[in-house]
């Protein structure tokens, strides 16, 4: 059961489904590993095959291969998974060998790759291999361009992995259903020259976005746009993985967005350059540098930068209700609301109630219980107290001098003394005095203000 | 009826008769005939009941009702109370001293008359001596005694019906004053969540975070809570002068107490064997149309014998009774001179009218077991209903809360969610109280179904719920 063990150096929970396949089919069909864990694991270097600079998948695993005959042979499952968003939440999610999203298929350009997909969903599924150029009977399209493959039955797609870059694999089937659950990869292939386009370090992820009601664990498959968990590689943060850098690496950061709506990727403390989108390279004379990119539904991006300053450094989508979890789209706000004289007449009713929200949103250290399986709506802490995010966003960690393989969480940074945003103690008199722009007291809108002109809003997006 | 005999006529027509007089002879009792309906009363409702006649008698049900009013009131001290100090049925017990008196009279025969004239005419001077004994009344009185005494222990049966009828309202009556009461207070806890609602919807508007819509829409709740608070506290009033009015109480009495809640469902519902059978063995209006039967068996028998006395004309108890003292009904004897009809005709109507009464009684047992068997059935139902508010909705409605509790802590609704879930839990806690007076009246109703008379609540509706007819 771990004779796979050598693909996986340092994997934690790594089983094969022996039973997954027929006794005879087992000739035949490259065994099927699964992966149940949810930490991010190890690179997984090349056995065989054309060597390559693996990638890291946050939260996430690489799939083995076998060679046969110079083909590379993967072996993908679609299944129904259980898959930890973050400690404190599960969900029932479908994905492939044991995870959601599936295993990061690594290759490289000109590589000849059979990939045999066995369905063990209740329904037909089917795999599209985004961005590929590949046959057109090879693309995945159910009724297009083959029959969805049906519950039990594995199907064997082939192709020559012809350009490197950044891919994703989903359904084309039953969409709206599959993708909700979860169902979605990440493809890369890789330059044959290793030197070319080599960065120290090369992450990737998934974007998606779930809608699972406080209480429960499946998400609802018919959201269109109002999710209310923003995941990376289907972890919230506090469950996501710092993404660690030895300082001066190259660092390459590939995000793919299947999620309904665009996300601007934002990091702190560095400037980056799109350096990869769907359609292969970007020629380095084109790059401009960044701190945010937006990277549109389907769509793939590839950032790098070098990883110069230390530090813990926040890296998150800048759409702030995508780095809450789970919150509700109808909470009245309560800014400037003073409760107090209410308060005990709803304790009559409500004697737990507390009021909340007269202040703002942050609830501080206050701790409530909560629906079950429901994470809270801003949590993880630092060093100085709550982080009061969550969903999309974790952080990029640089440390002086650590080996190239080593992505272990070195904890919080250890600021150099005078270098961190401290306390004004001198008295008032000595502050400088703070510009003020004329009369903006008096230029305020106040209720029941009578309102002169309507200004029509434009088209409206939800996120 | 007086016949004017000669004297020795007169006398040998007495020495015959008398010892049919003697038979008939009956005086006033004690009690007025009231101790069987005492004990009529007391079997099927484990209470006592006082005949009011003097002061003696007021005061005593004065002392015992007082201390009975000083507390919280029972169930059990309410029909006490009632079935003491009803004045109608105080009035309904004077029917039956108004009976017995019937029958008393009816026992003895006129007293006889002696009349003596003196007529002159001329020279001549008549004395005219003459006896006039009461023959008619002597030969009837048999006849009208046996007819007096079923008519007498009818209106017992009918003044024992008429408390356990008293009783039955009284049930009835407590219990929707009681579920008044209690509903008062949960529309109270409905209005408190929406004047919260109000007052922060107001608060919310003035720091600029609602619009004057969202405003008016939270007031509106307000709006209409603060009518439907009133509407049941009009209902309580309603509810509980019914109530008052059963216990004859006024001035201060009318401040008596209602206990906070209603008494809990029992463990389990009662099961009754032949419920049917019990009915028929114990219900007053199955017992007076038996006696009823038997009377005209009589009649009819001594109709068929004689073939000139006529007795006919007795009315049938089982009529209009609920209607007590307005009905009408009697008797008349006739002796005739069997000259020119034999009666054949008479004898023919006496064997329609009695089996009129017959088929009449007949109807009178199956609409009684039927109503038995319905007013099982509607204490059967109301019981599970009830049980039903109590294990199933109000704890889903309490756990539905807890959980929105829970989301409000994740911040995943807001404050007037929990208030508008708040106004929905106290309703469900309303409806389990209104399920809980309905089964308590059926439970009522099923006692009187079983040993009284055709009971009215049998048929009733459960009470429209005012929280329902609000929404």
């Amino acid at each position: 059961m771990v004779s796979r063990r050598n693909f996986m150096s340092g994997a934690g929970a790594v089983a094969i489904g022996a039973s997954l396949v027929s006794r005879a089919g087992a000739a035949m069909l490259p065994e099927a590993v699964t992966m149940t864990a949810a930490a991010t694991q190890p690179p997984l270097s090349p056995p065989n095959g054309r060597p390559y600079n693996p990638v890291v998948t946050l939260n996430g695993w690489t799939l083995p291969w076998r060679m046969k005959n110079g083909v590379k042979e993967f072996h993908l499952v679609a299944e129904p998974v259980l898959r930890e968003i973050a400690p404190g939440m599960k969900a029932n999610l479908w994905g492939y060998n044991g995870q959601s999203p599936g295993p990061t298929i690594e290759v490289v350009e000109g590589d000849r790759v059979r990939i045999f997909v066995t369905n063990k969903l209740p329904e037909h599924t089917s795999v599209h291999w985004h961005g590929q150029r590949l046959p057109n009977g090879m693309d995945g399209v159910t009724g297009l361009t083959q029959p969805g493959i049906q519950p039990g039955k594995t199907f064997v797609y082939e192709f020559v992995a012809k350009r490197p870059g950044t891919f994703m694999y989903h359904p084309h089937a039953d969409e709206m259903t599959q993708m909700a659950m979860g169902m979605m990869g990440f493809w890369i292939t890789h330059p044959k020259d290793p030197s070319q386009h080599r960065a120290d370090r090369d992450f990737c992820f998934l974007l998606n976005a779930y809608d699972i009601d406080p209480g429960s664990y499946t998400p609802k498959t018919s959201t269109m746009l109002d999710f209310n968990l923003w995941t990376f590689n289907s972890r919230a943060f506090p469950g996501i993985d710092p993404m660690v850098c030895s300082q001066g690496d190259r660092v390459r950061i590939r995000v793919g967005n299947l999620t309904m709506t665009n996300h601007p990727i934002h990091l702190h403390g560095h400037e980056f350059v799109v350096a990869g989108t769907d359609g292969g390279w970007t020629p380095p004379a084109s790059r401009w540098p960044e701190v945010t990119t937006d990277i549109a539904v389907g769509q793939m991006r590839a950032i790098e930068f070098d990883a110069t300053e230390l530090g813990d450094w926040a890296f998150h989508c800048h759409k702030s209700h995508h780095t809450m979890n789970a919150m509700g789209h109808e909470v009245p706000t309560m800014i400037g609301v003073d409760q107090r004289d209410v308060l005990a007449k709803i304790n009559q009713l409500v004697p737990d109630y507390m009021a909340m929200g007269e202040t703002g949103g942050a609830m501080g250290e206050m701790e409530m219980p909560l629906p079950d399986n429901t994470l809270p709506m801003m949590t993880g802490s630092g060093p100085f107290g709550g982080i009061e995010m969550g969903g999309m966003f974790t952080t990029v960690k640089v440390r002086k001098g650590l080996a190239r393989n080593d992505y272990k969480d070195p904890g919080w940074y250890r600021h150099p003394a005078g270098t961190v945003a401290y306390e004004w103690k001198g008295s008032d008199a000595s502050m400088p005095a703070a510009a003020r722009a004329p009369d903006a007291g008096g230029m305020a809108a106040r209720p029941g203000e009578k309102v002169l002109k309507v200004i029509k809003p434009g088209s409206q997006d939800k996120h | 009826m007086i016949f004017t005999l000669t004297t020795r006529r007169a006398i040998r027509a007495a020495a015959v008769l008398l010892p049919l007089v003697l038979a008939g002879c009956a005086s006033l009792s004690q009690d007025g005939g009231y101790s069987p309906v005492q004990s009529l009363v007391k079997e099927r409702s484990g209470q006592d009941i006082q005949w009011v006649k003097s002061e003696d008698d007021a005061a005593g049900v004065a002392d015992t009702i007082a201390p009975l009013l000083a507390k919280p009131l029972s169930v059990d001290d309410a029909v006490k109370i009632a079935l003491l100090n009803n004045k109608g049925l105080q009035a309904s017990y004077s029917g039956l001293g108004i009976a017995e008196a019937d029958l008393v009279q009816a026992g003895r025969v006129a007293n006889p008359s002696l009349s003596f004239g003196r007529l002159r005419r001329g020279d001549d001077i008549e004395i005219d001596r003459s006896l006039m004994l009461p023959v008619m009344s002597l030969l009837t009185m048999p006849f009208a005694s046996k007819i007096e005494r079923r008519r007498f222990e009818q209106a017992q049966l009918r003044a024992a019906g008429d408390a356990l009828a008293v009783a039955d309202e009284t049930r009835h009556a407590y219990f929707s004053a009681l579920a008044a009461q209690e509903t008062v207070k949960y529309m109270e806890q409905v209005k408190v969540a929406a004047e919260a609602g109000a007052e922060l919807a107001r608060k919310m508007a003035a720091a600029g975070n609602w619009s004057k819509l969202e405003q008016a829409r939270e007031q509106s709740f307000h709006a209409d809570a603060t009518v439907q608070l009133a509407r049941a506290a009009q209902a309580q009033v309603a509810e509980r002068e019914k109530l008052t009015r059963l216990l004859g109480l006024w001035s201060k009495q009318a401040a008596f107490q209602l206990p906070e809640r209603l008494p809990d469902l029992p463990k389990a519902p009662q099961e009754i064997g032949d419920i049917e059978m019990q009915a028929m063995q114990n219900r007053l209006d199955i017992m007076m149309a038996k006696r009823e039967l038997s009377g005209l068996a009589g009649s009819l028998g001594l109709t068929k014998a004689t073939r000139f006395v006529n007795i006919l004309d007795v009315g049938l108890m089982h009529n209009n009774y609920n209607q007590g003292p307005s009905r009408e009904n009697g008797y008349s004897i006739q002796l005739e001179i069997p000259l020119f009809d034999w009666g054949g005709a008479r004898v023919a109507k006496a064997e329609a009218l009695y089996m009129e009464a017959v088929n009449r009684s007949a109807q009178l047992a199956v609409n009684a077991r039927s109503e038995v068997r319905q007013a099982y059935a509607a204490y059967r139902s109301s019981y599970e209903i009830a049980r039903h508010y109590r294990d199933e909705i109000v704890p889903l409605k309490k756990r539905i809360s807890d959980e929105q509790m829970l989301r409000y802590n994740g911040m995943l609704i807001g404050v007037f969610t929990l208030l508008a879930d708040a106004r929905e839990q106290a309703r469900s806690v309303n409806g389990a109280i209104e399920a809980l007076r309905d089964f308590w009246i059926a439970d009522s109703a099923l006692k009187m179904a079983q040993t009284g008379r055709s009971s009215t609540a049998a048929d009733s509706k459960p009470g429209a719920s005012i929280v329902a007819a609000a929404d």
